[in-house]
């Protein structure tokens, strides 16, 4: 089993995109992952339907047991996030400001406060649209991604492929270069770069390959709507070179793309376009090159 | 030499885990002794953040000179594990951990 991970650095140029429409042109080969969990919308293209749902839990918050509290301020006082607020004369945490360190349980005399579990959002398993297994998270408002959710979804994924002994782990992955892209890339055999001829796009890359570069993983650069400007297109295409990122193809900018958006579609349903021929050959490159 | 290898499992025959931080296991090897001990990550894979340097503070506890994985560790850990002096090698990520030690022997790993 191999498994594939989509990145980008920057948001905003067709990473998911392009990933769905991988998971479409690998049909039944593929167990597809999406890690970019604070804003998931793999979901909004594959339509999948849930099989199975559990929540999830990261870090922890302060609860004040309100028959026990005393009403003293000692962890009023000693809170560093201003997460103890008092609301006619209560004591009372807020959920959004707690960063769940535990200090005003260390502090409070009457050992009314504890650290609960956060609940931060859920995991689900699913079958796409295409009838291939999904496997997906929806973070809850204010909670922040993590690692461990990241490698906890490709986890299940991996082990769902092992299980039906699919070839390919497909992963959209995490924005940003932090610790859930991190964990993004953790294990992968095959990384696709996404990125556009912008100032920014050429920056991003540049540090999100950074880490790749660190995990020696062997990658591939998808420059989409490589025509609007041609200059940055051949920076980008001269820092593929040196690095040894292979080339997998450029798009051009296509109302298709845009089109296929607004029908919830994956742009390689939309027939007859020059955008569909250039991924479906880099969806070639990518199996030649792990075969 | 004290090896350590990141693993799925606790035998020779056990499948490597290619990822450092968030690893299932720990095997170390110590090649004078013979002896194989694992160190259990999974309290470090209950850690939302930072799981690469917390296995990196293993690594210095169990006193190990070169480290056996995949993809390599990221860019905290391998700040910690260069100041320790421990040695990765990397590229065993499909290999069974008897594989990796073979390979490692040839000299067929890349360092990190």
């Amino acid at each position: 089993m191999k498994e594939i991970v989509v990145i980008s650095g920057k948001g905003g140029t067709g990473k998911t995109s392009i990933t769905a429409s991988f998971a479409v042109l690998a049909g039944d080969d593929v167990v597809v992952a999406d890690c970019d969990v604070d804003a998931a919308d793999m979901h909004i293209l594959l339509q999948p339907e849930n099989i199975k749902s559990e929540d999830f839990y990261s870090g922890e918050l302060a609860v004040i047991d309100e028959d026990a509290c005393i009403q003293c301020g000692k962890c009023f006082d000693v809170c560093r996030f201003d997460a103890v607020e008092v609301i006619n004369d209560v004591h009372t945490i807020n959920e959004l400001s707690c960063e769940g360190c535990g200090y005003c349980a260390r502090v409070c005399p009457t050992e009314a406060i504890t650290n609960e579990p956060l609940n931060v959002g859920k995991w689900h398993v699913a079958n796409t649209r295409f009838n291939q297994p999904f496997v997906h998270a929806k973070l809850g408002i204010g909670a922040d991604n993590s690692g461990k959710l990241v490698a906890q979804v490709k986890n299940i994924a991996k082990e769902t492929a092992n299980k039906n002994n699919k070839p390919y782990v497909l992963v959209d992955g995490s924005p940003g270069v932090g610790c859930p892209v991190v964990s993004s890339l953790s294990g992968a055999h095959f990384v696709v770069l996404v990125t556009e001829p912008s100032v920014s796009g050429l920056h991003d890359l540049k540090r999100v390959y950074e880490l790749v570069k660190k995990f020696r993983i062997k990658a591939g650069c998808i420059i989409n709507k490589a025509d609007i400007n041609k200059d940055i297109a051949s920076e980008i295409l001269e820092f593929l070179k040196e690095e040894d990122i292979v080339h997998l193809s450029n798009l051009p900018y296509d109302e298709t793309f845009t089109k296929a958006m607004t029908d919830c579609k994956t742009i390689v349903e939309i027939d007859d376009s020059k955008i569909k021929e250039a991924i479906s050959e880099s969806w070639e490159k990518i199996k030649e090159i792990l075969n | 030499m004290k090896i350590v290898f990141t693993t799925e499992g606790t035998e020779w025959e056990s499948k490597m885990d290619p990822r450092f931080g968030r690893a299932k296991y720990f095997m170390v090897f110590d090649e004078e002794t013979k002896e194989l001990i694992p160190l259990d990550n999974g309290d470090v894979e209950g850690e939302a953040h930072g799981a690469g340097p917390k296995a990196a503070r293993k690594m210095a506890e169990a006193k190990v000179e070169v480290l056996i994985t995949g993809n390599g560790p990221g860019g905290n850990a391998s700040k910690v594990l260069e100041k320790l002096g421990t040695v990765s090698y990397i590229g065993a990520g499909d290999m069974t951990m008897k594989e990796a030690y073979e390979a490692y022997k040839n000299g067929e790993l890349d360092k990190a």
